[in-house]
C-alpha cells in the first residue's frame, strides 16, 4: 500500500492535502480489495477434464495450494472416498513430475500398492507417513507444504491427509496458510459424520456408484456419485463420475451408457452390451 | 575382479595379463567372456578387504618415513603417498629409495608404478597416468604438461566437460586463463591444478591421524534460548564444513552435546537421509527437534558449552551450482523425511512389493531410504483392491448356491450382490505348510460398493503330510479380503 503516514505532513500544506489523502486512501483500499480477491482465486488449477464439474469451480478446477475436504456420503462409502482422493492425486501426478505424500492418521488402513496401480497411481511415487493421531497428521501435512518450496524440481506434487476426526477450523486455517504459497494439491479426507466449520475451499461428498462394465459384462472402471457440497466462489453440484485409470481422466457417466439395466440379476449374462 | 550392479557383473580391476588381452575396467563381464575364448579367473570385488590390505601396506611403508597417507576418495583408494623429505638419504638418495621400494614390492608380488615429485598432486599424476619416475625440483609443470586432465584428481564428468572445450592436457589447462575456468568449473579445478604444480601446499593426512570432525564453543554468559542454540550449531558446522569438504565427505549423523552450567549434559542426535555440509539445513532440523522437545530439554540456568560432533560421514558428490540459487535445505523427499523425523519422530514409508502371489504377502510398507532400489511390480491383469484387509474377515449368512455369492452379511451390513466377476483361483504356498486354495470374486452390491471376497477350500488331500494337516486345520468358508474404490 502506498499510503503516506499522516505524521509526515507539515501543518502548512495539511488543508489542501486532506481531500487528496482521502482519495488516495480510497484507491488504496480498492486496490487492496482487488488483491484480496486475487488471493481467493488461486493461480493454478487441477481440472477434472469434465466441463460440467470444472464449470462449477472458480478458475475451472481444484485450486492448487488450497484446502479441499473430501468425505464419504454415508457409512460404507469410505473406499469410494479414498479412491476419489487418490484418483485426484493420480491425475496431478500425471501432469507434473514429483511425488505425492499420503499422511495416515490412526484408524486408516494402508492402501494396497497393487490396487493403487490399478487406479492409475504409481505406488513408487507415493510416500506414506503414519501419524499417531490427528494432531501429528496435521503437523506432518504442514511440514510437507513447507518443505522444499524453494526448488521447483523433484518436489512434492500432491499432499493428502486421512484424518480420524473432522477437520477443525484452526487446523484448516493453518493448512490454508501453509498451502497458499505452494502449487501442491492439498486434500484432507475425513470420516463420515464429523462435519465441522472450516475454511476448505471445496467440500466433496463421495458415494459409491455402479461400476462401468466392459463389453463382456465385467467391471471395468470405478464410478462414484460425487457431490460438491460447498464451493467458495463457485456453485454446488452433483454428478456421477467415472475414472479412467489408463488416461488419468474423469468422465461423466452417461445416461445408462455402459451401465446394465437394474434387473437385480448378477449381470454376468453374455447378452450384456 | 568384477562387481555386481543392476545391469549385471562388470569388471572393476584387471591384472597385467588381462590387460594384454584387451580387457579394461568397466566392461561387462558377459561381453568380455563372449569376446575372448580364454577362460577368465574372476574374483568378486570386495572394497572392505581392499581397504584393509591398503592399510597394511601403508603400515609397512612406514619403514621409509613416518609420513604415509593412503589414497583417499579423490585418488581412487588404490595407492599411497610417501613423504620422503629428509629420509631419502638413508637409502642412497631418491633413486636408491625408489629402486629399493620397487624391489621389495615386486618381491611381494605387487606391481607398482612409483613417481617422485615436489608435490603430491604431481607425483600422483605421474604414477597413475604417466610413466612414473623422478621429477627434478621445479620440473613439475613440464612433467605434467602432456598428461590428461583427469590426472589432476578431478571428477570424470568435469574432465569430460574440459575435453569438450578442447582442454585435454594439463599443459592446455595451465596456459588457459584462470578466471573463466574458476567461474565455470568452480574453485576445485584451480585448487587441484595449483596443488599439482606446487603453487599451493597440500597437507597430507598421515595414517595415524584419524579424521575427527568436531567443534566446540564455550560461553562466558550461558545460553538458554532455542534461537541461540540453533545459531551456535550453525556456526560450529560452518567451522567444520571446510574440513569435511577437503575430505570429500558430508555429515549423515551429528551429535550435539550441551553442557549445562550445573554439570548436567544433554545430548541430541540428528540423522540425515543424505550427506550434507549445509549449516542452514542442519539448523532447520535442529530447530524442529527443539520444537518437539520443548521444555523436555530443560535448559535450567543455561548451557555454557556447545559441542558438535560428526558421528557418521558419507562421501558427497560434487554438484554444479545452479543459477537459480539452491537454498540447500534438502529438496524433495529427503528433506521432508528428515524434517518429519526430527519433528514427529517417525520416518516416511514406501510400499514395497515382494515376490509372492499370495495377496497379503505381496507387499509391505518399508522405511523410505534415499535412492532406494524399488523392486519391479508384476504387471497384473487381474484386479486388486484399493484396501487389503490384513486377514480375511468372515462373511456371515452367505448365500451362494451356484458359485458366486449372492447375499452375505459383513461388518453388520447386509450386502445384496448384483454382480460378481470371477472366480480367480489363488493357490496357497504349499511349500510352507498346508495351504488352502482360495477362489476370489469381485462383487458389487446394490449400492455400488465393490468388495473382494473369497471362498477358502481345504488343500488337496494328498499334498500335506497327514500329521501336519491334523495340527493346523485350515478354515473353510467365505471371507471378505478387500475393498475396491
Amino acid at each position: 500500500m502506498t499510503q503516506r503516514p499522516l505524521a509526515s505532513l507539515s501543518p502548512t500544506d495539511a488543508a489542501p492535502r486532506a481531500t487528496e489523502t482521502s482519495a488516495a486512501r480510497l484507491s488504496a483500499l480498492r486496490a487492496r480489495l482487488v488483491t484480496q480477491a486475487m488471493e481467493v482465486i488461486p493461480r493454478k488449477h487441477l481440472s477434472f477434464g469434465v466441463h460440467a464439474v470444472d464449470g462449477c469451480l472458480p478458475g475451472g478446477g481444484l485450486g492448487l495450494g488450497h484446502l479441499h475436504e473430501i468425505a464419504p456420503e454415508a457409512e460404507g462409502d469410505e473406499p469410494a472416498a479414498l479412491g476419489f482422493a487418490l484418483a485426484l492425486v493420480a491425475r496431478r501426478l500425471a501432469e507434473v513430475p514429483g511425488e505425492a505424500l499420503l499422511v495416515l492418521a490412526k484408524g486408516h488402513p494402508m492402501p494396497y500398492g497393487h490396487g493403487l496401480a490399478g487406479l492409475g497411481l504409481d505406488p513408487d511415487r507415493l510416500l506414506l507417513f503414519e501419524a499417531g493421531n490427528d494432531l501429528d497428521a496435521y503437523r506432518a501435512l504442514e511440514e510437507a507444504l513447507r518443505t522444499g518450496t524453494g526448488t521447483s524440481s523433484g518436489g512434492l506434487a500432491a499432499v493428502a491427509g486421512l484424518v480420524d476426526a473432522g477437520l477443525p477450523l484452526i487446523q484448516s486455517r493453518r493448512l490454508h496458510l501453509a498451502g497458499g504459497r505452494t502449487d501442491r494439491l492439498l486434500l484432507v479426507l475425513r470420516p463420515v459424520g464429523a462435519d465441522s466449520p472450516n475454511v476448505a475451499a471445496t467440500r466433496w461428498r463421495i458415494a459409491a456408484g455402479k461400476a462401468l462394465r466392459d463389453r463382456f459384462g465385467c467391471i471395468e472402471r470405478p464410478c462414484w456419485r460425487v457431490r460438491l457440497a460447498r464451493c467458495r466462489n463457485g456453485r454446488m453440484g452433483d454428478w456421477l463420475l467415472e475414472w479412467d485409470h489408463a488416461a488419468h481422466r474423469f468422465g461423466l457417466a452417461g445416461a445408462l451408457a455402459g451401465h446394465p439395466p437394474e434387473t437385480g440379476g448378477r449381470g454376468t449374462g453374455p447378452g450384456q452390451p | 575382479m568384477a562387481s555386481g550392479e543392476a545391469t549385471g557383473l562388470r569388471l572393476v580391476a584387471v591384472d597385467v595379463r588381462a590387460r594384454a588381452l584387451g580387457l579394461c575396467p568397466g566392461e561387462p563381464l558377459a561381453r568380455a567372456r563372449a569376446r575372448l575364448s580364454t577362460p577368465l579367473a574372476v574374483h568378486p570385488f570386495d572394497p572392505e578387504a581392499d581397504a584393509a590390505a591398503l592399510e597394511r601396506l601403508c603400515l609397512w611403508a612406514k619403514r621409509y618415513g613416518p609420513g604415509v597417507a593412503a589414497f583417499g576418495a579423490a585418488e581412487g583408494r588404490d595407492g599411497l603417498f610417501l613423504d620422503i623429505a629428509g629420509s631419502s638419504h638413508l637409502f642412497g638418495g631418491e633413486a636408491g629409495l625408489v629402486a629399493d621400494l620397487a624391489r621389495r614390492l615386486a618381491a611381494n608380488g605387487l606391481p607398482a608404478r612409483i613417481a617422485v615429485a615436489g608435490s603430491p598432486g604431481c607425483a600422483f599424476a605421474l604414477a597413475r597416468h604417466g610413466a612414473g619416475g623422478l621429477v627434478a625440483p621445479g620440473g613439475e609443470a613440464e612433467a605434467l604438461s602432456g598428461l590428461p586432465t583427469i590426472a589432476l584428481r578431478i571428477e570424470a564428468a568435469m574432465a569430460a566437460d574440459l575435453g569438450r572445450l578442447g582442454l585435454r592436457r594439463i599443459g592446455d589447462l595451465a596456459e588457459a586463463p584462470r578466471a573463466p575456468l574458476a567461474r565455470r568449473f568452480g574453485e576445485t579445478l584451480i585448487r587441484r591444478l595449483d596443488q599439482a604444480l606446487g603453487h599451493r601446499p597440500e597437507p597430507l593426512v598421515a595414517l595415524d591421524e584419524a579424521l575427527v570432525f568436531s567443534a566446540a564453543r564455550g560461553f562466558l554468559d550461558p545460553i538458554g534460548h532455542q534461537a541461540a542454540i540453533v545459531a551456535t550449531t550453525k556456526r560450529l558446522l560452518a567451522e567444520i564444513a571446510p574440513r569435511l569438504e577437503a575430505a570429500g565427505l558430508g555429515a549423515r549423523g551429528l551429535r550435539l552435546t550441551l553442557h549445562r552450567i550445573d554439570g548436567v549434559v544433554r545430548t541430541l542426535a540428528l540423522g540425515l537421509s543424505e550427506p550434507t555440509r549445509c549449516p542452514v539445513q542442519v539448523g532447520r532440523l535442529l530447530d524442529l527437534r527443539l520444537d518437539r522437545l520443548g521444555p523436555a530439554l530443560d535448559a535450567g540456568f543455561g548451557f555454557e558449552t556447545v559441542r558438535l560432533d560428526i558421528v557418521r560421514t558419507a562421501p558427497i558428490a560434487h554438484r554444479q551450482v545452479t543459477l537459480a540459487g539452491d537454498d540447500g535445505t534438502g529438496a524433495g523427499a529427503s528433506g521432508l523425511a528428515d524434517a518429519l523425523r526430527q519433528r514427529l519422530g517417525r520416518g516416511l514409508l514406501r510400499l514395497t512389493p515382494h515376490q509372492s502371489h499370495v495377496p497379503e504377502r505381496a507387499e509391505t510398507a518399508e522405511p523410505w531410504r534415499v535412492n532406494d532400489v524399488v523392486a519391479r511390480r508384476p504387471v497384473r491383469g487381474r484386479p486388486r483392491p484399493l484396501v487389503l484387509l490384513t486377514r480375511g474377515e468372515t462373511a456371515e449368512d452367505m448365500l451362494a448356491p451356484d458359485g458366486p455369492p449372492q447375499l452375505f452379511r459383513w461388518r453388520r451390513r447386509l450386502h445384496r450382490i448384483t454382480h460378481a466377476d470371477g472366480p480367480e483361483r489363488i493357490a496357497g504356498e504349499w511349500w510352507s505348510g498346508p495351504a488352502p486354495t482360495r477362489d476370489y470374486y469381485v462383487v458389487e452390491d446394490e449400492a455400488g460398493r465393490r468388495l473382494w471376497v473369497y471362498r477358502q477350500d481345504p488343500p488337496p488331500a494328498e499334498s500335506p503330510p497327514p500329521e501336519r494337516a491334523a495340527r493346523v486345520a485350515p478354515v473353510i468358508g467365505w471371507f471378505v479380503h478387500g475393498m475396491f474404490a
